[in-house]
């Protein structure tokens, strides 16, 4: 193997361990880095809402499983502050 | 988020929204899910994601107004909102704040902020001793 393409090997594969240790260092662990990268990575966004736009509206369900209703129907007479999160 | 909501509620009206499980047993389950005995595969239906939604009611008495994403995660996708994020909405309907998202950028104390600069600071006398168990001020949503 000519010595460009090792030293290219060489250098991806430096990379990718820095990669794999940062992600580490970022989840805790290396189980925790694994499910980092395969379930959460693909669902964070950043989204394009900016201050100033409209406010989406959503439909949601109440806590009995059959009402619903809509964000907007809670914004208009005071702030909203709306707290996105789940249980885990 | 809660000792916020005690704060400001005179103010402010506060909604949370329950959206897909971040650390479900069956994917990204972590350790400290297990120590809280907070074990919950990830909903497939509307169902089982309501009875998750009452667990965390019933088990922290959260007192803040609550709605559930419909399981095709409609508000989710309308705010990247997963797997937490705060905004705030003006009384005209538009953005007002837009937190950055969690976990790693997820701050309750941007949102006081905001609050107690329009509506002026809350202050609270530092803590004297251990009182009360822990309650669902101790975490994010939870």
């Amino acid at each position: 193997m000519p010595l460009f393409w090792k030293w290219t090997v060489a250098l991806i594969a430096v990379v990718l361990l820095a990669v794999f240790l940062v992600l580490c260092k970022m989840a805790g662990s290396p189980k925790d880095a694994y499910g980092m990268v395969r379930y959460a990575l693909p669902h964070m966004h950043s989204g394009k809402l900016k201050v100033g736009d409209d406010a989406p509206d959503a439909r949601l369900v109440a806590l009995d499983g059959s009402d619903r209703f809509h964000i907007r129907e809670r914004t208009g007479g005071r702030p909203l502050v709306l707290i996105f999160g789940s249980y885990t | 988020m809660v000792q916020i909501y005690n704060d400001y509620k005179d103010h402010a009206d506060f909604l949370t929204v329950y959206v897909r499980e971040a650390h479900p047993t069956d994917e990204w389950q972590m350790k400290s899910n297990v120590k809280e005995d907070v074990c919950y595969a990830q909903p497939k239906n509307l169902a089982q994601r309501v009875a998750i939604a009452n667990d965390f009611i019933t088990r922290f008495k959260y007192p803040i107004a609550f709605g559930i994403d419909d399981i095709d995660n409609v508000a989710e996708a309308a705010y990247s909102a997963w797997p937490e994020r705060f905004y705030i909405v003006d009384e005209s309907g538009h953005i007002a704040y837009r937190g950055g998202m969690g976990p790693f950028h997820y701050d309750p104390n941007e949102v006081r902020a905001w609050l107690a600069a329009r509506y002026g600071e809350v202050k609270h006398d530092p803590p004297t001793a251990p009182s009360t168990p822990p309650t669902a001020t101790a975490i994010p949503l939870k």
